[in-house]
């Protein structure tokens, strides 16, 4: 063995000058630039904030889904929770997701149904408890229509009220607080009790009138959920421990490596060896980061454990391109040539390729659950799955090929 | 030694499959242990405001919430507890009031922890079932690919067993952990059958025995950084269970791979090859 001829300059220059090393180098950068111009978005346990799990008491269609999430989320904002986010899950869950640690509040409001009043100068003409059914919104021209039947005793109540008080505002409060005043009308005013009520709202354009009217149509729903909710489940952590989490999984992705780099250097007695083990799991890390930030996947605790498998894989696959080519200058000395060199890398590429094929089967019913449902069930661990599958690609695409030039450039030639 | 366990390769495959029995009747009788979230319950961290022992605190939140406790962890300053069933978390945030801050609280119901649970088993099945698959697409050759799947089952199993000893829960992260486990604990098994069924480079024997320091690299390698990961988050954030519980299922896993590997794996391939297999 000829010590230090590894870093020959002829070697370097050829090594550099490979499309795979420059794809590499090129994709390193783009990621790193991502994630400092965009971050990484960082899941709730890391970031710090609750997710509360709602069960709705049977499955409904996507309509029905869209309107218990936008009640719920208007009903959340007119709390003055801020930083919501509120989406449906599949057919039955809705996932309420809040910055702060204080899940109570948003259980609190859940839990309790919404308070819809209408009142005309002060008296109150309507409740929710009045109100049978929303009908479907229109838009007529720049006009929102929100069609809804109220019960006998609500439009009678209505009715005398609103006697030849046509041009007065109606104003309605939900859980207390004012969210839009539409004006009588001369039909509604004439002191027939009507249960087949209409609020019409004028817009400034067709898009302004529907919006309008859909927000109307919201409030007046907000009282009675289509469905009945439960809260199944809560998760809430405080951005400190939030913090810890971050800390504690950079110790351990630090010590993972150089636990690795020990075990390497043990194995081979080669430190040059080590450099690329490590500097190879640092882009995959990077990469495998740079494209969440630029899918916008959430980095969680899972997360960090799929990106720490990923890249304990592709040590494996390391040892493997390694041992494959080092073999081969120990059997071959004397027909060792470039073309033996390539088969055996081609071999380490066939495990390599079989290995990573059935990781990623084992994967696939995690990744189907967690991008069809979301963040429930075992869908919590989506993150897991993501990054698992994401760093095996990159591996397998992008780094491994590059890993195996270096060791054909540098360690083959060496011997 | 090693060339003793090559020529008497037969009785040794005896061990994995020993192992993997005692697994089994492991798991039968001591059933496993479920989390939260697979079972519903409440876990919570809390960080103390004031001077109570672990004893104080427990009966605190079980008279207060009439909910049976268990302190998970408790240092002085911090705490984690997990309470039966789904916690209401206004009642619990109001009785910690003045006692401690609530840094986490996870609390799940019945219809989701079933529903979850049911997850867990169709993944677990579907998983195992796509790895054989793929396994039989590499090999296309029925007694080395069922060579490596049995591996893959032996592992499983065992570190199902091994949780069930060592009390890890069968959580959504340890569900992470073995799902991993079936796609990744498979590699050693199928570098072996590739390498030893590859008519080059010596006999059976030597090519097996280059194999293994290949092998057993790669479960160092991969061992190691688990027990960095456990170590790491049992001492510094013992609240990431979902770190220390997948760690420790990944080393249980693949260490029993070793043997599955090298003793179960590799014996069937050498009876097979001596019986004219190819």
């Amino acid at each position: 063995m000829v010590h230090g001829a590894w870093w020959k300059m002829s070697n370097i220059t050829d090594f550099l000058k490979d499309y795979r090393v420059i794809l590499l180098i090129v994709i390193v950068i783009g990621s790193l630039a991502t994630i400092f111009a965009y971050g990484v978005p960082q899941g709730l346990d890391l970031r710090g904030g609750s997710i509360i799990q709602i069960q709705l008491e049977q499955p409904v269609d996507p309509d029905t889904m869209n309107t218990v999430t936008a009640i719920l989320d208007r009903r959340l904002d007119a709390f003055g929770v801020i930083d919501i986010s509120v989406r449906g899950s599949g057919n039955q869950n809705v996932i309420v997701e809040i910055a702060g640690v204080r899940p109570e509040e948003v259980v609190d409001i859940i839990g309790t149904p919404g308070k819809f009043e209408a009142k005309i100068e002060n008296e109150t003409v309507l409740t929710g408890a009045d109100i049978v059914r929303v009908d479907p919104i229109e838009v007529v021209g720049n006009e929102g229509r929100v069609p809804f039947i109220v019960n006998l005793e609500g439009a009678q109540r209505f009715a005398e009220a609103a006697e030849g008080k046509a041009g007065t505002p109606v104003n309605m409060y939900l859980d207390d607080r004012l969210v839009t005043s539409p004006i009588l009308d001369e039909g509604v005013t004439a002191g027939r009790p009507v249960t087949d009520v209409q609020i019409t709202i004028p817009g400034e354009s067709r898009a302004d009138a529907e919006e309008q009217a859909r927000d109307t149509q919201i409030f007046l729903q907000s009282g009675s959920l289509p469905v009945k909710v439960e809260i199944v489940g809560i998760n809430s952590v405080s951005a400190e421990l939030g913090d810890q989490f971050v800390n504690g999984a950079l110790i351990a992705g630090l010590l993972t490596l150089i636990v690795v780099s020990v075990i390497i250097f043990i194995r081979y007695r080669k430190p040059v060896l080590v450099i690329p083990i490590v500097l190879t799991s640092i882009a995959e890390l990077i990469l495998i980061l740079g494209i969440a930030s630029v899918i916008r996947q959430n980095i969680d605790l899972p997360a960090i454990a799929g990106i720490i498998a990923a890249i304990g894989t592709g040590v494996d696959d390391q040892i493997v391109i390694t041992d494959e080519v080092l073999k081969g200058n120990k059997s071959e000395k004397n027909k060792r040539s470039r073309t033996m060199l390539k088969i055996r890398i081609k071999e380490a590429f066939f495990i390599i390729f079989a290995a990573a094929a059935t990781l990623l089967a084992a994967m696939l019913p995690l990744a189907y659950v967690g991008f069809q449902r979301g963040h429930t069930g075992i869908g919590i661990l989506s993150g897991f799955a993501f990054t698992t599958i994401i760093g095996i690609l990159v591996g397998i695409f992008i780094t491994r090929p590059v890993y195996a030039k270096f060791i054909e450039n540098f360690i083959a030639k060496e011997e | 030694m090693i060339e003793q366990i090559m020529k008497s390769y037969k009785p040794l495959i005896a061990i994995p499959v020993i192992i993997t029995l005692i697994a089994i009747a492991i798991i039968a009788f001591n059933g496993l242990e479920q989390g939260i979230e697979l079972e519903g319950g409440t876990i919570t961290t809390l960080n103390l405001e004031r001077p109570v022992d672990q004893f104080q605190l427990e009966s605190m939140v079980e008279r207060g919430l009439n909910t049976e406790v268990t302190v998970n962890s408790f240092n002085g300053t911090t705490a984690i507890l997990t309470m039966d069933g789904a916690t209401d978390s206004i009642a619990f945030s109001n009785l910690m009031n003045g006692t401690a801050t609530i840094e986490r609280f996870s609390s799940i119901g019945p219809a989701l922890s079933a529903q979850a649970l049911n997850q867990v088993y169709w993944a677990l099945a579907i998983a195992f079932m796509f790895m054989s698959i793929t396994v039989f697409i590499i090999f296309r050759n029925f007694v080395p690919s069922m060579a490596v799947i049995l591996a893959g089952m032996s592992d499983l199993i065992i570190a199902v067993g091994g949780m069930s000893l060592l009390g890890i829960p069968l959580t959504l992260a340890s569900v992470g952990a073995l799902l991993l486990l079936i796609g990744y604990s498979v590699d050693t098994d199928i570098l072996l059958a590739t390498r030893v069924l590859k008519h080059r480079g010596g006999t059976v024997t030597e090519r097996a025995l280059s194999t293994m320091k290949t092998g057993l690299t790669m479960a160092a390698a991969s061992i190691g950084s688990m027990v960095a990961l456990y170590i790491v988050t049992v001492f510094f954030i013992p609240a990431a269970e979902a770190l220390s519980d997948i760690a420790a299922v990944l080393i249980i896993g693949l260490s029993s791979d070793i043997l599955a590997t090298w003793l179960m794996n590799l014996g069937i391939l050498r009876w097979y090859m001596e019986r004219g297999g190819r």
